[in-house]
């Protein structure tokens, strides 16, 4: 995993920064829960690495909890720990566990789930927005060259509304259909509130009201399979060079959406650059540290891109949802 | 008795079915594809898995207990089901039987803590809830488990024309209205759940009772676990999270008790439907995602206040009256 990663990450200075010139430092690493692969993924790249350059990682899993990883980063923060390294629940409680750990000079660093307030602590965030407009525009233009005649109708699974990742993978959808004007018909919107079996109730009853839908956004792609159960036995689950097929777009990056962009069925995913987030939260944190910074505060962004159908050959390498597909992960 | 008082015992009575119809028939006005046969069909379907849990929970509230951890316990069989395909190959009908077994010894668990400790039920399900997570999300170090296509075609399934999640559905609230109503044991239930004190008085086995209808509730969790699973096909660290509100939910939504003694399996079928109704309306209206939580928590407390008032007219119906009203 860690050559994998370390080759992926294509960057020297970051291995120079984690394994030498850093001294070792005790990481309180703070995350909500590890429910989809991606989160799997950014927890094992994170874990392993600081670990394997001699730092110490103390782990706390907050399953969903905010009440209970505020508690956890209290705790982390009575033990001594020299930098904090979170994955929120949501953005609200981001910003008063920020708040806690600077008001008691312990660097601290959000990964991926942005606070309500960007301008405390260091926030490693995805341009969710962007990187699902990218992603929503290519499976839009797509519908539009085959469909003609006719408004398009799109959906949008939208995720849970709490969280702003959600809401930015919602504002670029939109975003991506405004450019076309009345070429598409008002989307359909469907609640998953990041549940598989909510997105399966509601996805059901909105295929049923709407037999006719061309385009499917998820704003997750661990979604996939459910949205499969779905379109399936209608007959609506075929690959792209085949009749029927159902545009469709995801976001996350991960080893599924590879798997069904390869297969056909899915058009295009917008992609966390996952490795570049871990990395830059962690040479973040370990440059505080070594600096002696105790509230540091930085917005480093993650600009993402979207790995389509046309762009497959060149770039799946870069998505990490591909790199853990050749490794096998789908089979174990 | 006037028209209007036997009018209005009939509408107490039947509360939570004409409940149902006036959400159905609301929602059948603003958007008539609601009431379509494959849109009701759906939400049948859709209501199946809590559904079949709640006919567990009914078990458990008519003894005036709680059962807490049905969303770990759905999580956990389904896991169970899933690593014996995986690992063992075994087919469907054996991945079934083992989150059935899962889930009665799950629910076993629960019984020997809160009838053998004497723990109250509340606190050792809730302990469970999270021991049994804690356990699945060790076991699959937050990994997901893709389940065989042989399941999915199992949920995906019908039988002529009804989709096997409601076929399992209908299957269990029939047996357990049968149960209920029918035998001695459902007669004990409800016996122990009107009164404790008064039902060991009588010689019923009460420490049996009430260790029984937590094993009926954890191996009902886990077959509803499984009926989704069948359907969704994937298995993550969240499946089945937060699951035992919305199954308390139905279940007392569609008429049971929390205080014990009173419901029946029609009531987890009524609050089923009724909440799976409600959920689909709103997106077959397209209402606002915004509204929807808004609009799903004001039908559910105005369904539990029609409740409240059903159960006061139906306590002054019961009272003794020693002079009879004159008109």
């Amino acid at each position: 995993m860690r050559s994998t990663f370390l080759s992926a990450l294509g960057a020297t200075a970051f291995a120079t920064l984690l394994g030498t010139g850093a001294q070792a430092a005790t990481i309180c690493f703070a995350f909500q829960d590890l429910e989809t692969e991606f989160w799997v993924a950014g927890h094992k790249a994170i874990t392993t690495t600081l670990t394997e350059a001699g730092h110490t990682v103390i782990e706390r899993n907050a399953n969903e909890d905010a009440n209970r990883q505020l508690e956890q980063v209290n705790d982390c923060i009575a033990q001594g720990v020299d930098g904090i390294i979170i994955i929120p629940q949501d953005g609200e409680s981001a910003v008063t566990i920020v708040q806690t750990a600077q008001d008691n000079d312990v660097p601290i660093a959000v990964f991926n789930r942005p606070p309500s307030d960007l301008s405390k602590g260091i926030v490693v965030v995805a341009d969710n927005a962007t990187i699902a407009e990218q992603a929503v525009d290519f499976v839009a233009q797509e519908a539009m060259a085959r469909i003609t005649d006719r408004p398009i109708q799109p959906l949008i699974i939208v995720g849970d509304l709490g969280d702003p990742n959600a809401v930015g993978r919602k504002d670029g959808f939109y975003a991506a259909l405004q450019k076309y004007g009345d070429k598409f018909a008002t989307p359909i919107e469907v609640a998953s509130e990041w549940d598989a079996a909510t997105a399966l109730a509601n996805l059901e009853a909105a295929v049923t009201a709407n037999p006719n839908i061309d385009l499917i956004f998820t704003s997750s792609d661990f979604l996939f399979p459910t949205i499969r159960s779905v379109l399936e036995p209608r007959g609506k689950w075929v690959p792209r060079d085949q009749e029927g097929h159902v545009l469709m777009a995801g976001l996350d990056g991960d080893a599924t959406a590879c798997q069904l962009i390869k297969d056909g069925f899915v058009d295009a995913t917008g992609v966390q650059d996952l490795y570049f987030e871990a990395e830059s939260a962690m040479n973040a944190i370990l440059a505080a540290i070594e600096a002696g910074e105790t509230q540091p505060n930085q917005v480093i962004e993650d600009p993402g891109f979207a790995l389509t159908s046309a762009n497959l050959g060149e770039r799946e390498m870069d998505m990490w949802g591909c790199v853990l597909l050749s490794e096998g992960f789908l089979n174990n | 008795m006037t028209s209007t008082q036997g009018a209005l015992d009939v509408a107490t009575r039947m509360g939570a079915v004409l409940m149902l119809v006036a959400i159905v028939l609301v929602f059948g006005v603003l958007t008539p594809g609601f009431l379509a046969p494959d849109s009701l069909a759906n939400t049948v379907k859709q209501s199946s898995f809590i559904g079949i849990a709640a006919v567990g929970m009914v078990f458990v509230l008519l003894t005036a207990g709680i059962d807490l951890s049905v969303g770990s316990v759905m999580f956990l069989g389904s896991l169970v089901a899933g690593l014996v395909m995986r690992d063992a190959g075994a087919g469907v009908g054996l991945a079934l039987l083992a989150c059935l077994a899962t889930g009665a010894i799950l629910g076993a668990i629960n019984a020997v803590l809160i009838v053998g400790l004497r723990v109250i039920p509340f606190i050792v399900t809730l302990s469970t809830l999270f021991l049994y997570r804690g356990f699945g999300t060790w076991l699959t170090e937050s990994r997901q488990l893709d389940f065989p296509d042989e399941v999915r075609s199992f949920g995906l399934a019908s039988v002529g024309g009804i989709p096997v999640p409601i076929l399992i559905f209908a299957a269990v609230a029939l047996l357990a209205h049968v149960i209920l109503r029918h035998t001695a044991f459902g007669r004990h239930v409800y016996a122990f759940g009107n009164d404790p004190l008064a039902a060991a008085k009588a010689g019923l086995p009460v420490r049996r009772i009430q260790a029984t209808v937590y094993v009926v509730s954890g191996t009902l969790a886990a077959l509803a676990g499984f009926v989704l699973i069948s359907q969704i096909g994937r298995l993550d660290a969240g499946f089945g999270e937060g699951r035992e509100f919305d199954v308390i939910a139905a279940a007392v939504l569609g008429g049971a008790s929390l205080f014990g003694g009173i419901g029946g399996a029609g009531s987890a079928v009524l609050g089923a439907l009724t909440i799976q109704a409600v959920k689909a309306g709103l997106v077959f209206s397209g209402v606002n995602l915004y509204l929807q939580p808004l609009l799903q928590g004001a039908v559910i407390l105005l369904a539990v206040f029609l409740d409240g008032l059903r159960e006061a007219r139906l306590r002054s119906l019961r009272r003794r009256v020693i002079r009879p009203r004159t008109a």
